[in-house]
């Protein structure tokens, strides 16, 4: 019986049996679960491998695992393939198990396969071989498949202190931060974060439980909260403080924000009805540009533009809350904030408005950028896309561009309006603009000097006071 | 004074007027040289096609402005190679020395893909953004001019990406996004601010 007969001959129930398991299917056969990864850290260098599966087991490129250690060469001759690092070989045959590593008879625990050039080794084997060809102690965690070369491990303790916790760590780190309601995340993907699998429930008004795990060469270590939280890095990213998020209230000025706080993301307490309508309060999110391993341009021999964006940034926010403004900085000290996240913590936050900020050697003056965006037709929904989530804010965007600009005229310094291709601006579900401070002159020192920064800091935190009616009627 | 020494004199006289000349010509020629970077792009196989009028949308750091210029190049006739070459010549315009926006010695573009007819992908040597200055002014500029002069030598084309070395990058040099498609529309809005 032809197909489509059959179909129109079924009656209703068994076509609704049809769609079902065809569902049923298609959600099975859905997107794949995440990709098998592996973690090595060694004392200098942590990378990530991806894991390919062979006849059921693991398996590994065993050239890509050693080239960050140094010279790595390898070729194939029939089923025969050969791997020189340094002055060290390893050699194998397509399909058997028993091969050469460093000069010893080695024994894998599955075959040897051979994909092009590539040879891939069983994952089980590999902490072995590192350890002959690298000539180091392995720890392999072979539930979560995470390396660790030569003793490299990263500890943590936690204090539960009055009015928050805090996270001291035995190394510096830098976790992605991301939060869900009631719960502060962090994950390290290149951090060697250990602990013993741990949930340690607290009898505590902020923080319920911590619980640390492992899994798919990451590290994560879950904050449950009963209020509102803020992480907070200190000590050059060696401590993270946990900490209530401060109540914005639109007619108190806040008080001044410690100087240690950086990355500071505000965990949005489980939604309600009333909190989903209620309009948060007007804070914004200033953005220091670069810092840590990222050091952005090198405006002169000796001056960074990640140092001069932080010194600039809390200039600002020195004039934002001298002028009843709240505001928080994306990073406030000399840390690694990929800048994704920075967009991410604007929007867990819901800021009013986040301002990037930026130094160039070139030019005069100082430039104010909105996102190159198109503009969204419609306010948008409850969800936006994430690459153009600044679509429906742009006009106001540009709008407050434009009175920066004009501030800026008003103080007698030399400006520019422009939009700009510039990341995260496009990921920013709110109005968001950003600045590029230039020398005031021929001497390219001059943009990271107090009075100029200080001029520029006060003429664009007036504009904000002037600017916050028109980005508050857009909320 | 007989007539012989009188001639002999003016000869004389004649020779260094044109020595001196030659040695200016000289002099002048070396300072040129002395300023001009070696282009060390690759050499590219020569275009067989008549040459074409095309427009140049130049980046000019000071005084931050983007300014069409006409010229006259060799084109084949296949839209990707005619992207190529456009592209190859405009970039030259920033690698010699002095230059209006200058861009590293290497900095090129290796290819041009046409898509679904409306959509350029270009990759770039290493060397553009490698050695490319950091800064959202300077970067923005850069794009500008690529994308600018492309899709309006290349009717038809309204996006565009750009790729380093064959791979995505997420910036140019630590601002301006490549990880993005860059269309006409937002482009051309973007270079009125730049006129």
């Amino acid at each position: 019986m032809p197909w489509s007969r059959h179909w129109r001959e079924t009656n209703g129930a068994g076509r609704a049996a049809v769609v079902a398991i065809l569902l049923l299917v298609l959600v099975a056969s859905g997107p794949s679960a995440e990709e098998k990864q592996l973690s090595i850290y060694g004392p200098r260098v942590s990378y990530s491998l991806p894991v390919s599966e062979h006849n059921g087991q693991d398996y590994v490129a065993l050239l890509e695992a050693l080239e960050p250690f140094g010279n790595v060469s390898a070729g194939a001759d029939g089923n025969r393939w050969k791997l020189r690092f340094k002055h060290l070989e390893a050699e194998f045959r397509q399909g058997t198990n028993l091969g050469k590593v460093a000069g010893q008879k080695f024994g894998l625990p599955a075959p040897f396969v051979l994909e092009g050039n590539r040879g891939l080794v069983p994952l089980r084997a590999l902490p072995a071989i590192l350890a002959l060809m690298l000539a180091t102690k392995t720890d392999y965690h072979e539930a979560a498949r995470r390396l660790f070369l030569g003793g490299a491990a990263t500890r943590f303790t936690t204090d539960l202190r009055e009015g928050g916790l805090s996270v001291r760590f035995s190394a510096p780190v830098n976790p992605l931060i991301s939060t869900e309601p009631g719960r502060l995340k962090m994950t390290f993907a290149r951090d060697p974060v250990v602990a013993n699998a741990y949930i340690l429930r607290l009898e505590n008004p902020l923080v319920s439980s911590i619980t640390f795990s492992e899994n798919n060469g990451r590290a994560e270590l879950a904050v449950q909260g009963k209020v509102p939280l803020l992480a907070q890095f200190a000590a050059g990213g060696r401590t993270i403080d946990i900490v209530p998020a401060p109540r914005q209230s639109q007619s108190t000025p806040p008080a001044a924000a410690p100087e240690t706080a950086t990355a500071a993301v505000a965990v949005p307490p489980p939604l309600t009805l009333q909190a989903l309508t209620a309009r948060p309060p007007f804070l914004v999110m200033l953005d220091a540009g670069h810092g840590g391993d990222d050091r952005g341009a090198l405006l002169s021999e000796t001056l960074e533009e990640k140092g001069v964006t932080l010194a600039f940034a809390r200039r600002l926010r020195s004039e934002l809350q001298s002028r009843g403004i709240s505001a928080v900085m994306s990073r406030d000290a000399d840390v690694t904030v990929p800048v994704e996240q920075r967009a991410a913590m604007a929007d867990a936050a819901r800021v009013a408005l986040f301002v990037s900020l930026h130094a160039a050697s070139q030019g005069r003056g100082v430039r104010v950028y909105a996102a190159m965006i198109n503009s969204a037709t419609g306010k948008p929904g409850g969800f936006v896309p994430w690459d153009t989530a600044q679509a429906g804010h742009v006009l106001t965007s540009r709008a407050l561009a434009d009175i920066v600009k004009a501030e800026l005229s008003q103080h007698e310094i030399p400006s520019m309006e422009l939009s700009a291709p510039l990341k995260p601006l496009n990921n920013v579900a709110a109005t968001a603009i950003a600045i590029e401070v230039a020398p005031s002159g021929a001497d390219v020192g001059s943009v990271n000097a107090g009075v100029y920064q200080q001029r520029i800091a006060a003429a664009i935190a007036e504009a904000i006071v002037v600017g916050r009616s028109r980005v508050e009627a857009e909320r | 004074m007989n007539r012989a020494l009188t001639l002999a004199t003016a000869l004389l006289l004649a020779a260094v007027v044109a020595m001196g000349v030659y040695l200016h010509t000289l002099r002048r020629n070396e300072r040129e040289r002395a300023q001009h970077v070696p282009d060390s792009r690759p050499i590219s196989a020569p275009v067989a096609g008549p040459a074409s009028r095309v427009t140049f949308y130049l980046a000019y750091d000071d005084p931050g402005v983007v300014r069409a210029q006409e010229a006259s190049i060799a084109l084949p006739a296949d839209p990707a190679q005619r992207g190529r070459e456009i592209l190859h010549a405009l970039l030259g315009e920033y690698v010699k020395r002095p230059s209006s926006h200058e861009l590293p010695a290497g900095a090129d573009v290796k290819d041009v893909f046409l898509v679904n007819g409306n959509t350029a992908v270009v990759d770039t040597t290493p060397a553009l953004a490698q050695g490319h200055r950091s800064g959202v002014f300077v970067e923005t500029l850069t794009i500008v001019s690529l994308v600018k002069t492309l899709t309006t030598n290349l009717p038809g084309v309204t996006r565009v990406k750009i790729l380093v070395d064959g791979r995505e990058r997420e910036t140019l040099a630590g601002h301006a996004d490549l990880e993005c498609f860059y269309d006409v529309v937002t482009v051309e809005q973007l270079l009125q601010q730049l006129r």
